[in-house]
Protein backbone atom coordinates (compact mmCIF):
# COMPACT_ATOMS: atom_id res chain seq x y z
CA UNK A 1 0.00 0.00 0.00
CA UNK A 2 1.58 3.21 -1.07
CA UNK A 3 -1.27 5.13 -0.39
CA UNK A 4 -0.51 8.14 0.87
CA UNK A 5 -3.01 9.73 4.19
CA UNK A 6 -5.09 12.61 2.41
CA UNK A 7 -7.27 15.00 4.61
CA UNK A 8 -10.36 12.51 3.77
CA UNK A 9 -8.36 9.83 5.61
CA UNK A 10 -8.27 12.25 8.62
CA UNK A 11 -11.77 13.01 7.85
CA UNK A 12 -13.08 9.21 7.91
CA UNK A 13 -10.73 8.42 11.05
CA UNK A 14 -12.33 11.68 12.84
CA UNK A 15 -16.28 9.98 11.86
CA UNK A 16 -15.23 6.50 13.46
CA UNK A 17 -14.15 8.55 16.61
CA UNK A 18 -17.50 10.29 15.97
CA UNK A 19 -19.81 7.45 15.67
CA UNK A 20 -18.09 5.14 18.43
CA UNK A 21 -19.07 7.52 21.93
CA UNK A 22 -22.23 7.83 23.00
CA UNK A 23 -22.13 10.86 23.63
CA UNK A 24 -22.32 11.76 19.87
CA UNK A 25 -25.22 10.02 19.71
CA UNK A 26 -26.82 11.07 22.75
CA UNK A 27 -26.39 14.26 21.64
CA UNK A 28 -27.84 14.25 18.31
CA UNK A 29 -30.97 12.61 19.33
CA UNK A 30 -31.08 15.29 21.86
CA UNK A 31 -31.11 17.83 19.49
CA UNK A 32 -34.07 16.16 17.47
CA UNK A 33 -35.78 15.64 20.01
CA UNK A 34 -35.51 18.99 21.62
CA UNK A 35 -36.07 20.71 17.92
CA UNK A 36 -39.18 19.07 17.00
CA UNK A 37 -40.76 18.24 20.85
CA UNK A 38 -40.57 21.13 21.96
CA UNK A 39 -41.35 22.93 18.72
CA UNK A 40 -44.61 20.80 19.14
CA UNK A 41 -45.34 22.01 22.90
CA UNK A 42 -44.90 25.27 21.90
CA UNK A 43 -46.88 25.50 18.70
CA UNK A 44 -49.39 23.37 20.50
CA UNK A 45 -49.62 26.27 23.49
CA UNK A 46 -49.75 29.12 20.66
CA UNK A 47 -52.63 27.58 19.21
CA UNK A 48 -54.54 27.05 22.43
CA UNK A 49 -54.38 30.62 23.39
CA UNK A 50 -54.96 31.97 19.83
CA UNK A 51 -58.29 32.91 20.91
CA UNK A 52 -57.43 34.83 23.40
CA UNK A 53 -54.65 36.73 21.57
CA UNK A 54 -54.89 40.08 21.31
CA UNK A 55 -54.88 41.87 17.65
CA UNK A 56 -51.51 43.58 18.48
CA UNK A 57 -49.87 40.17 18.74
CA UNK A 58 -51.36 38.55 16.17
CA UNK A 59 -50.58 41.47 13.91
CA UNK A 60 -46.94 40.94 14.35
CA UNK A 61 -46.97 36.69 14.73
CA UNK A 62 -44.31 34.82 12.98
CA UNK A 63 -45.45 31.46 12.50
CA UNK A 64 -42.38 30.74 11.01
CA UNK A 65 -40.06 31.22 13.90
CA UNK A 66 -42.67 30.40 16.50
CA UNK A 67 -42.63 26.73 15.15
CA UNK A 68 -38.73 26.79 15.16
CA UNK A 69 -38.61 27.73 18.64
CA UNK A 70 -36.84 24.39 19.60
CA UNK A 71 -33.73 25.84 18.13
CA UNK A 72 -33.48 27.87 21.05
CA UNK A 73 -33.24 24.61 23.22
CA UNK A 74 -31.51 22.44 20.69
CA UNK A 75 -28.75 25.21 19.98
CA UNK A 76 -27.07 24.14 23.36
CA UNK A 77 -27.39 20.27 22.85
CA UNK A 78 -25.51 20.94 19.09
CA UNK A 79 -22.76 23.57 21.13
CA UNK A 80 -22.15 20.17 23.57
CA UNK A 81 -21.76 18.07 20.22
CA UNK A 82 -19.11 20.55 19.27
CA UNK A 83 -17.24 21.03 22.71
CA UNK A 84 -17.37 17.39 23.68
CA UNK A 85 -15.91 16.05 20.38
CA UNK A 86 -12.53 18.37 21.19
CA UNK A 87 -12.68 18.46 25.23
CA UNK A 88 -13.12 14.41 25.34
CA UNK A 89 -9.93 14.15 23.65
CA UNK A 90 -8.21 16.31 26.40
CA UNK A 91 -9.44 15.05 29.34
CA UNK A 92 -8.81 11.16 28.28
CA UNK A 93 -5.40 12.57 27.43
CA UNK A 94 -6.08 10.89 23.78
CA UNK A 95 -5.32 14.14 21.76
CA UNK A 96 -1.93 12.79 21.88
CA UNK A 97 -2.54 9.54 20.19
CA UNK A 98 -4.29 12.01 17.85
CA UNK A 99 -1.29 13.95 17.47
CA UNK A 100 1.02 10.98 17.26
CA UNK A 101 -1.33 9.38 14.48
CA UNK A 102 -1.82 13.60 12.37
CA UNK A 103 1.51 15.70 13.04
CA UNK A 104 -0.41 18.65 10.60
CA UNK A 105 -2.49 19.64 13.26
CA UNK A 106 -4.27 21.81 11.16
CA UNK A 107 -5.38 18.70 9.18
CA UNK A 108 -6.91 17.39 12.42
CA UNK A 109 -8.68 20.36 13.16
CA UNK A 110 -10.29 20.97 9.55
CA UNK A 111 -11.12 17.24 9.66
CA UNK A 112 -12.73 17.48 13.76
CA UNK A 113 -14.55 20.36 11.74
CA UNK A 114 -16.10 19.07 9.01
CA UNK A 115 -17.51 16.12 10.78
CA UNK A 116 -19.34 18.02 13.24
CA UNK A 117 -20.32 20.29 10.89
CA UNK A 118 -21.46 17.67 8.14
CA UNK A 119 -23.11 15.63 10.86
CA UNK A 120 -25.15 18.85 12.33
CA UNK A 121 -26.23 20.16 9.52
CA UNK A 122 -27.82 16.83 8.03
CA UNK A 123 -29.49 16.37 11.77
CA UNK A 124 -30.62 20.41 12.30
CA UNK A 125 -31.94 20.62 8.70
CA UNK A 126 -34.11 17.44 8.91
CA UNK A 127 -35.04 18.65 12.54
CA UNK A 128 -36.29 22.45 11.61
CA UNK A 129 -37.85 20.72 8.16
CA UNK A 130 -39.43 18.54 10.23
CA UNK A 131 -40.12 20.99 13.18
CA UNK A 132 -42.01 23.33 10.62
CA UNK A 133 -44.05 21.21 8.81
CA UNK A 134 -45.43 19.64 12.25
CA UNK A 135 -45.86 23.50 13.53
CA UNK A 136 -47.72 24.09 10.24
CA UNK A 137 -50.07 21.50 10.96
CA UNK A 138 -50.54 22.21 13.89
CA UNK A 139 -51.36 26.18 13.61
CA UNK A 140 -53.57 24.63 10.92
CA UNK A 141 -57.44 26.08 10.71
CA UNK A 142 -56.50 27.82 13.85
CA UNK A 143 -53.49 30.13 13.40
CA UNK A 144 -52.25 31.71 10.28
CA UNK A 145 -49.63 29.50 8.50
CA UNK A 146 -46.37 29.74 6.18
CA UNK A 147 -45.27 27.66 3.54
CA UNK A 148 -41.95 26.31 2.02
CA UNK A 149 -43.36 27.60 -1.27
CA UNK A 150 -42.25 31.22 -0.31
CA UNK A 151 -38.66 31.88 -0.77
CA UNK A 152 -38.27 33.71 2.29
CA UNK A 153 -39.98 30.87 4.23
CA UNK A 154 -37.89 28.66 2.76
CA UNK A 155 -34.63 30.33 3.64
CA UNK A 156 -35.71 30.93 7.43
CA UNK A 157 -36.14 26.86 7.71
CA UNK A 158 -32.58 26.23 6.11
CA UNK A 159 -30.53 29.29 8.06
CA UNK A 160 -32.47 27.73 11.24
CA UNK A 161 -30.93 24.70 10.79
CA UNK A 162 -27.36 26.70 9.38
CA UNK A 163 -27.50 28.78 12.93
CA UNK A 164 -27.24 25.15 14.98
CA UNK A 165 -24.40 24.17 12.67
CA UNK A 166 -22.32 27.17 13.07
CA UNK A 167 -23.23 27.15 16.85
CA UNK A 168 -21.78 23.44 16.83
CA UNK A 169 -18.35 24.61 15.33
CA UNK A 170 -18.30 27.54 17.81
CA UNK A 171 -18.11 25.07 20.68
CA UNK A 172 -15.90 22.87 18.83
CA UNK A 173 -13.88 26.02 18.63
CA UNK A 174 -13.99 27.07 22.61
CA UNK A 175 -13.25 23.50 23.01
CA UNK A 176 -9.90 24.15 21.16
CA UNK A 177 -9.41 26.97 23.44
CA UNK A 178 -10.06 26.04 26.87
CA UNK A 179 -10.11 22.33 26.70
CA UNK A 180 -12.01 21.72 29.32
CA UNK A 181 -15.84 20.35 28.67
CA UNK A 182 -17.11 22.54 32.01
CA UNK A 183 -15.47 25.70 31.33
CA UNK A 184 -16.25 25.34 27.74
CA UNK A 185 -19.53 24.67 27.85
CA UNK A 186 -20.00 27.68 30.70
CA UNK A 187 -18.59 30.04 27.90
CA UNK A 188 -21.16 28.85 25.12
CA UNK A 189 -23.92 29.08 27.26
CA UNK A 190 -22.80 32.82 28.78
CA UNK A 191 -22.47 34.05 24.75
CA UNK A 192 -26.13 33.19 24.32
CA UNK A 193 -27.97 33.56 27.90
CA UNK A 194 -25.58 35.79 29.36
CA UNK A 195 -24.77 38.57 27.22
CA UNK A 196 -28.04 39.70 26.27
CA UNK A 197 -28.84 40.33 29.83
CA UNK A 198 -26.02 42.31 30.30
CA UNK A 199 -26.51 44.33 27.63
CA UNK A 200 -30.21 45.00 29.08
CA UNK A 201 -27.46 46.89 31.48
CA UNK A 202 -26.93 49.32 29.01
CA UNK A 203 -29.43 52.45 27.53
CA UNK A 204 -31.89 51.74 25.32
CA UNK A 205 -29.87 53.45 22.15
CA UNK A 206 -26.66 51.01 22.51
CA UNK A 207 -28.79 48.00 23.44
CA UNK A 208 -30.35 48.73 19.84
CA UNK A 209 -27.07 49.17 18.37
CA UNK A 210 -25.22 46.15 20.13
CA UNK A 211 -28.34 43.96 20.57
CA UNK A 212 -28.14 43.15 16.76
CA UNK A 213 -24.44 41.35 17.03
CA UNK A 214 -25.22 38.94 19.66
CA UNK A 215 -25.36 35.38 18.42
CA UNK A 216 -28.96 34.82 19.75
CA UNK A 217 -30.42 37.87 18.16
CA UNK A 218 -28.34 36.80 14.98
CA UNK A 219 -30.21 33.29 15.29
CA UNK A 220 -33.53 35.15 15.20
CA UNK A 221 -32.81 37.16 12.39
CA UNK A 222 -31.85 34.48 10.15
CA UNK A 223 -34.72 32.31 11.26
CA UNK A 224 -37.15 35.14 10.66
CA UNK A 225 -38.68 35.96 6.91
CA UNK A 226 -38.80 39.40 7.09
CA UNK A 227 -36.52 41.38 9.61
CA UNK A 228 -37.63 43.38 12.63
CA UNK A 229 -36.47 46.91 14.02
CA UNK A 230 -33.13 47.32 14.70
CA UNK A 231 -31.84 43.78 13.83
CA UNK A 232 -29.86 42.47 10.43
CA UNK A 233 -31.62 40.63 7.75
CA UNK A 234 -30.99 36.75 7.25
CA UNK A 235 -27.86 36.77 5.40
CA UNK A 236 -26.49 39.91 7.03
CA UNK A 237 -26.98 37.68 10.04
CA UNK A 238 -25.67 34.48 8.56
CA UNK A 239 -22.21 35.82 7.28
CA UNK A 240 -21.66 37.72 10.91
CA UNK A 241 -22.76 34.52 12.69
CA UNK A 242 -20.19 32.76 10.32
CA UNK A 243 -17.23 35.01 10.78
CA UNK A 244 -17.84 34.60 14.43
CA UNK A 245 -17.43 31.08 14.05
CA UNK A 246 -14.41 31.43 11.71
CA UNK A 247 -12.73 33.46 14.51
CA UNK A 248 -13.25 31.08 17.40
CA UNK A 249 -12.41 28.23 15.52
CA UNK A 250 -9.23 29.97 13.84
CA UNK A 251 -8.15 31.41 17.18
CA UNK A 252 -8.51 27.73 18.71
CA UNK A 253 -6.80 25.92 15.52
CA UNK A 254 -4.28 28.32 16.00
CA UNK A 255 -3.93 27.44 19.92
CA UNK A 256 -3.40 23.83 19.20
CA UNK A 257 -0.69 24.56 16.48
CA UNK A 258 1.45 25.92 18.84
CA UNK A 259 0.77 24.69 21.81
CA UNK A 260 2.98 21.67 23.60
CA UNK A 261 0.35 18.18 24.19
CA UNK B 1 17.16 5.36 14.42
CA UNK B 2 16.44 8.00 16.58
CA UNK B 3 18.95 11.16 16.99
CA UNK B 4 18.32 13.49 19.99
CA UNK B 5 21.09 16.78 19.45
CA UNK B 6 21.57 19.42 21.94
CA UNK B 7 17.97 18.70 23.00
CA UNK B 8 16.70 21.36 25.64
CA UNK B 9 13.29 21.82 26.80
CA UNK B 10 12.60 24.77 29.20
CA UNK B 11 9.03 24.89 30.85
CA UNK B 12 8.90 28.95 32.34
CA UNK B 13 11.39 28.52 35.05
CA UNK B 14 12.39 24.32 35.04
CA UNK B 15 14.60 23.00 32.35
CA UNK B 16 13.50 19.37 31.79
CA UNK B 17 15.49 18.37 29.08
CA UNK B 18 19.03 20.07 29.25
CA UNK B 19 21.55 19.40 25.93
CA UNK B 20 20.68 16.33 25.81
CA UNK B 21 22.27 14.16 22.96
CA UNK B 22 22.14 10.44 22.11
CA UNK B 23 21.28 8.27 19.32
CA UNK B 24 19.14 4.87 19.85
CA UNK B 25 19.65 2.83 17.12
CA UNK B 26 17.98 -0.63 15.53
CA UNK B 27 18.38 -4.04 16.76
CA UNK B 28 18.43 -3.84 20.02
CA UNK B 29 16.11 -2.86 22.92
CA UNK B 30 17.40 0.37 24.59
CA UNK B 31 16.50 1.57 28.46
CA UNK B 32 15.79 4.97 28.86
CA UNK B 33 16.47 5.23 32.57
CA UNK B 34 15.71 8.07 35.06
CA UNK B 35 13.99 8.85 38.36
CA UNK B 36 10.49 10.38 38.41
CA UNK B 37 10.76 13.71 37.27
CA UNK B 38 14.00 13.29 35.36
CA UNK B 39 12.46 14.51 31.96
CA UNK B 40 11.87 10.96 30.24
CA UNK B 41 8.50 11.86 28.87
CA UNK B 42 8.99 15.26 28.30
CA UNK B 43 12.14 13.84 25.92
CA UNK B 44 9.72 11.37 24.20
CA UNK B 45 7.26 13.98 23.45
CA UNK B 46 9.53 16.07 22.12
CA UNK B 47 10.64 12.95 20.06
CA UNK B 48 7.15 12.72 18.96
CA UNK B 49 6.56 16.15 17.87
CA UNK B 50 3.87 17.07 20.63
CA UNK B 51 6.15 19.50 22.59
CA UNK B 52 8.25 21.91 21.00
CA UNK B 53 12.47 21.88 21.91
CA UNK B 54 13.41 25.46 23.21
CA UNK B 55 16.68 24.26 21.10
CA UNK B 56 18.02 21.76 19.43
CA UNK B 57 16.78 18.92 17.33
CA UNK B 58 15.28 15.05 18.51
CA UNK B 59 14.61 13.00 14.63
CA UNK B 60 13.21 9.81 13.48
CA UNK B 61 14.95 8.37 10.66
CA UNK B 62 16.29 11.54 9.80
CA UNK B 63 13.33 14.04 9.87
CA UNK B 64 11.43 15.76 12.23
CA UNK B 65 8.67 13.55 13.62
CA UNK B 66 6.13 15.98 12.17
CA UNK B 67 6.96 16.00 8.61
CA UNK B 68 6.40 12.62 8.73
CA UNK B 69 3.40 11.65 6.33
CA UNK B 70 2.81 7.98 7.40
CA UNK B 71 4.07 8.13 11.02
CA UNK B 72 2.54 5.43 12.04
CA UNK B 73 4.64 3.46 9.17
CA UNK B 74 7.07 4.68 10.79
CA UNK B 75 7.15 5.18 14.43
CA UNK B 76 4.45 3.58 16.62
CA UNK B 77 4.55 5.07 20.67
CA UNK B 78 2.64 4.55 23.35
CA UNK B 79 2.60 6.70 26.60
CA UNK B 80 -0.07 6.84 28.52
CA UNK B 81 -1.89 3.60 28.03
CA UNK B 82 -4.82 5.09 29.63
CA UNK B 83 -5.51 7.85 26.87
CA UNK B 84 -8.02 6.71 25.26
CA UNK B 85 -11.65 7.35 25.26
CA UNK B 86 -13.45 5.46 27.91
CA UNK B 87 -16.48 4.81 26.21
CA UNK B 88 -15.00 3.82 22.80
CA UNK B 89 -14.13 0.12 22.34
CA UNK B 90 -11.01 -1.40 21.60
CA UNK B 91 -11.76 -1.93 18.39
CA UNK B 92 -12.98 1.79 17.14
CA UNK B 93 -10.13 2.97 18.71
CA UNK B 94 -7.16 1.34 16.87
CA UNK B 95 -9.83 1.70 13.93
CA UNK B 96 -9.80 5.35 13.32
CA UNK B 97 -6.00 4.92 14.12
CA UNK B 98 -5.46 3.05 10.74
CA UNK B 99 -7.96 5.31 8.77
CA UNK B 100 -6.12 8.52 9.72
CA UNK B 101 -2.86 6.83 8.30
CA UNK B 102 -4.41 4.44 5.58
CA UNK B 103 -3.39 1.35 7.36
CA UNK B 104 -5.33 -1.65 5.99
CA UNK B 105 -8.08 -3.14 8.33
CA UNK B 106 -6.81 -6.59 8.87
CA UNK B 107 -4.04 -4.92 10.82
CA UNK B 108 -6.73 -4.08 13.71
CA UNK B 109 -7.14 -7.24 13.63
CA UNK B 110 -3.60 -8.35 13.44
CA UNK B 111 -2.53 -6.43 16.41
CA UNK B 112 -5.43 -7.40 18.47
CA UNK B 113 -4.57 -11.17 17.96
CA UNK B 114 -1.08 -10.28 18.73
CA UNK B 115 -1.58 -8.45 21.84
CA UNK B 116 -4.12 -11.10 22.90
CA UNK B 117 -6.81 -8.56 23.62
CA UNK B 118 -9.04 -10.13 20.45
CA UNK B 119 -11.70 -11.21 23.00
CA UNK B 120 -12.37 -8.08 24.59
CA UNK B 121 -12.05 -6.08 21.51
CA UNK B 122 -15.58 -4.56 21.64
CA UNK B 123 -15.47 -3.91 25.25
CA UNK B 124 -15.46 -0.22 26.18
CA UNK B 125 -11.83 1.02 26.79
CA UNK B 126 -13.11 2.42 30.14
CA UNK B 127 -13.92 -1.10 31.90
CA UNK B 128 -10.04 -2.52 31.04
CA UNK B 129 -7.43 -3.29 33.89
CA UNK B 130 -4.56 -1.13 33.31
CA UNK B 131 -3.11 -4.59 31.97
CA UNK B 132 -5.47 -4.57 29.16
CA UNK B 133 -5.26 -1.21 28.19
CA UNK B 134 -1.33 -1.31 28.07
CA UNK B 135 -1.71 -4.53 25.95
CA UNK B 136 -4.27 -1.53 23.72
CA UNK B 137 -1.46 0.89 23.74
CA UNK B 138 1.28 -1.74 22.60
CA UNK B 139 -1.55 -2.78 19.71
CA UNK B 140 -1.58 1.10 18.79
CA UNK B 141 1.95 1.53 18.76
CA UNK B 142 2.16 -1.58 16.54
CA UNK B 143 -0.54 -0.98 14.41
CA UNK B 144 1.68 0.86 11.45
CA UNK B 145 4.09 -2.03 11.62
CA UNK B 146 6.63 0.67 12.21
CA UNK B 147 10.57 0.47 12.53
CA UNK B 148 10.78 2.51 16.10
CA UNK B 149 8.82 1.68 18.80
CA UNK B 150 8.72 4.23 21.56
CA UNK B 151 7.04 2.90 25.15
CA UNK B 152 6.84 5.04 28.33
CA UNK B 153 7.08 2.89 31.34
CA UNK B 154 5.14 0.03 29.58
CA UNK B 155 5.09 -2.86 32.70
CA UNK B 156 3.78 -0.25 35.32
CA UNK B 157 0.41 -2.03 36.15
CA UNK B 158 1.46 -5.25 34.44
CA UNK B 159 0.61 -9.03 36.02
CA UNK B 160 4.10 -10.83 36.31
CA UNK B 161 3.08 -13.10 33.61
CA UNK B 162 2.23 -9.64 31.29
CA UNK B 163 5.99 -8.51 32.17
CA UNK B 164 7.28 -11.84 30.66
CA UNK B 165 5.48 -11.37 27.80
CA UNK B 166 6.02 -7.48 27.19
CA UNK B 167 9.81 -8.21 27.62
CA UNK B 168 9.52 -10.94 25.04
CA UNK B 169 8.01 -9.21 22.82
CA UNK B 170 10.21 -6.00 23.01
CA UNK B 171 13.44 -8.39 22.13
CA UNK B 172 12.05 -9.84 19.62
CA UNK B 173 10.79 -6.66 17.77
CA UNK B 174 14.53 -5.73 18.37
CA UNK B 175 15.57 -9.27 16.64
CA UNK B 176 13.37 -8.58 13.88
CA UNK B 177 15.70 -5.30 13.42
CA UNK B 178 13.51 -2.48 14.78
CA UNK B 179 14.33 0.22 16.99
CA UNK B 180 13.12 -0.03 20.41
CA UNK B 181 13.48 2.77 23.38
CA UNK B 182 11.79 1.61 26.43
CA UNK B 183 11.69 4.25 29.24
CA UNK B 184 11.66 2.95 32.72
CA UNK B 185 12.39 3.80 36.56
CA UNK B 186 13.15 0.25 37.20
CA UNK B 187 16.36 -0.37 36.71
CA UNK B 188 15.49 -4.28 37.73
CA UNK B 189 13.17 -4.09 34.81
CA UNK B 190 15.72 -2.93 32.49
CA UNK B 191 18.35 -4.54 33.41
CA UNK B 192 16.44 -7.87 32.40
CA UNK B 193 14.90 -6.40 29.02
CA UNK B 194 17.12 -3.62 27.60
CA UNK B 195 20.82 -4.16 26.24
CA UNK B 196 22.17 -1.00 25.62
CA UNK B 197 21.04 1.97 28.22
CA UNK B 198 20.72 5.96 28.39
CA UNK B 199 20.82 7.06 31.71
CA UNK B 200 19.32 10.69 32.28
CA UNK B 201 19.02 13.01 35.80
CA UNK B 202 17.55 16.40 35.66
CA UNK B 203 16.96 16.61 32.16
CA UNK B 204 20.91 15.75 31.56
CA UNK B 205 22.69 12.76 30.21
CA UNK B 206 24.18 10.92 32.86
CA UNK B 207 25.65 8.05 30.83
CA UNK B 208 25.14 5.89 28.28
CA UNK B 209 26.75 2.05 26.97
CA UNK B 210 25.40 -1.41 27.68
CA UNK B 211 24.31 -3.27 30.95
CA UNK B 212 27.54 -5.14 31.03
CA UNK B 213 29.72 -1.46 30.46
CA UNK B 214 27.64 0.31 33.40
CA UNK B 215 27.87 -2.49 35.82
CA UNK B 216 31.54 -3.21 34.92
CA UNK B 217 32.65 0.18 35.81
CA UNK B 218 30.81 0.10 39.26
CA UNK B 219 32.32 -0.76 42.59
CA UNK B 220 32.40 -4.10 43.26
CA UNK B 221 31.92 -5.91 47.14
CA UNK B 222 32.39 -9.38 48.36
CA UNK B 223 30.37 -10.90 51.12
CA UNK B 224 32.45 -13.49 53.09
CA UNK B 225 31.42 -15.75 56.01
CA UNK B 226 32.92 -17.71 58.38
CA UNK B 227 31.74 -20.31 61.40
CA UNK B 228 33.63 -17.89 63.80
CA UNK B 229 32.08 -14.81 63.55
CA UNK B 230 34.12 -12.74 66.24
CA UNK B 231 37.55 -13.97 65.05
CA UNK B 232 36.58 -13.14 61.20
CA UNK B 233 35.61 -9.86 62.07
CA UNK B 234 38.88 -9.18 64.60
CA UNK B 235 40.62 -10.18 61.24
CA UNK B 236 39.48 -7.37 59.13
CA UNK B 237 39.43 -5.07 61.83
CA UNK B 238 43.22 -5.57 62.61
CA UNK B 239 43.67 -5.13 58.79
CA UNK B 240 41.52 -1.74 58.52
CA UNK B 241 39.19 -3.14 55.81
CA UNK B 242 36.06 -1.39 55.18
CA UNK B 243 32.98 -3.62 55.87
CA UNK B 244 29.61 -3.62 57.27
CA UNK B 245 27.93 -6.37 59.11
CA UNK B 246 25.46 -8.26 57.26
CA UNK B 247 23.25 -11.31 58.20
CA UNK B 248 25.65 -13.62 59.90
CA UNK B 249 28.48 -12.99 57.53
CA UNK B 250 29.54 -9.04 56.55
CA UNK B 251 30.19 -6.88 53.30
CA UNK B 252 33.30 -6.06 52.42
CA UNK B 253 33.88 -3.08 49.94
CA UNK B 254 38.09 -2.53 50.30
CA UNK B 255 39.85 -6.16 49.12
CA UNK B 256 38.32 -8.39 46.10
CA UNK B 257 37.89 -12.21 47.35
CA UNK B 258 41.47 -12.97 46.80
CA UNK B 259 42.78 -10.97 49.04
CA UNK B 260 39.93 -11.28 51.80
CA UNK B 261 41.06 -15.53 50.84
CA UNK B 262 44.58 -14.47 51.76
CA UNK B 263 43.58 -12.70 54.80
CA UNK B 264 41.65 -14.95 56.49
CA UNK B 265 44.28 -17.39 56.11
CA UNK B 266 46.68 -15.58 57.51
CA UNK B 267 44.46 -15.00 60.80
CA UNK B 268 43.81 -18.92 60.62
CA UNK B 269 40.06 -18.09 60.41
CA UNK B 270 37.98 -20.75 58.04
CA UNK B 271 35.81 -19.03 55.84
CA UNK B 272 32.52 -20.76 54.95
CA UNK B 273 31.44 -18.50 52.19
CA UNK B 274 33.46 -16.22 49.74
CA UNK B 275 31.43 -14.37 47.17
CA UNK B 276 31.85 -11.29 44.77
CA UNK B 277 29.28 -9.35 44.72
CA UNK B 278 28.93 -7.67 41.35
CA UNK B 279 26.72 -4.35 41.81
CA UNK B 280 23.38 -4.61 40.15
CA UNK B 281 21.98 -1.73 37.54
CA UNK B 282 20.18 -0.36 40.22
CA UNK B 283 22.98 0.03 42.82
CA UNK B 284 24.54 1.96 39.83
CA UNK B 285 21.61 4.40 38.77
CA UNK B 286 21.08 5.17 42.43
CA UNK B 287 24.88 6.00 42.41
CA UNK B 288 24.82 7.73 39.29
CA UNK B 289 22.43 9.93 39.99
CA UNK B 290 22.98 10.53 43.91
CA UNK B 291 25.74 11.88 41.73
CA UNK B 292 23.83 14.11 39.53
CA UNK B 293 21.68 15.74 42.25
CA UNK B 294 24.61 16.73 43.79
CA UNK B 295 26.27 18.42 41.07
CA UNK B 296 22.83 19.72 39.90
CA UNK B 297 22.65 21.14 43.35
CA UNK B 298 25.95 23.48 43.48
CA UNK B 299 25.42 27.37 42.93
CA UNK B 300 27.78 26.81 39.81
CA UNK B 301 25.81 24.08 37.59
CA UNK B 302 23.05 26.71 37.08
CA UNK B 303 24.81 30.10 36.10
Amino acid sequence: MSTKPTIASVVRSEWIKFRSVRSSVTGVVVTLLLTIGLGALITLAVRSHWSQTDAVRRATFDPVSTSLSGTLFAQFAVGVIGVLFITAEYSSGSIRTSLAAVPQRLHLVAAKALVVGLVVVVVAEVACFVTFLVGQSIFSGVVPTASLSNGAVLRSVIFAGLYLTLLSLVGMGLGLILRQSAASISVFTSLLLILPILTLLLPQSWQNAINRFEPSQLGQSMMSPTPTANTFGAWSAFLILALYTAGVVGVGAGMLERRDH
Amino acid sequence: MISVVHLTKRFRKTTAVNDLSFDVRPGVVTGFLGPNGSGKSTTMRLILGLDFATSGSATVNGKRYRELVQPLREVGALLDAKAVHPGRSARQHLRALAASNRLAARRVDEVLELTGISSVADKKVGTFSMGMSQRLGIAAALLGDPGILLFDEPVNGLDPEGIRWIRDLFQSLAREGRTVFVSSHLMSEMALTAEQIIVIGRGRLITQGSVDELTAGAKSEVYVRARDTSALEDALRTRAVTFRPEGPGFVVASLDAEAIGDLALAAGVALSTLTPQRASLEEVFMDLTADSVEYSASPAAHS
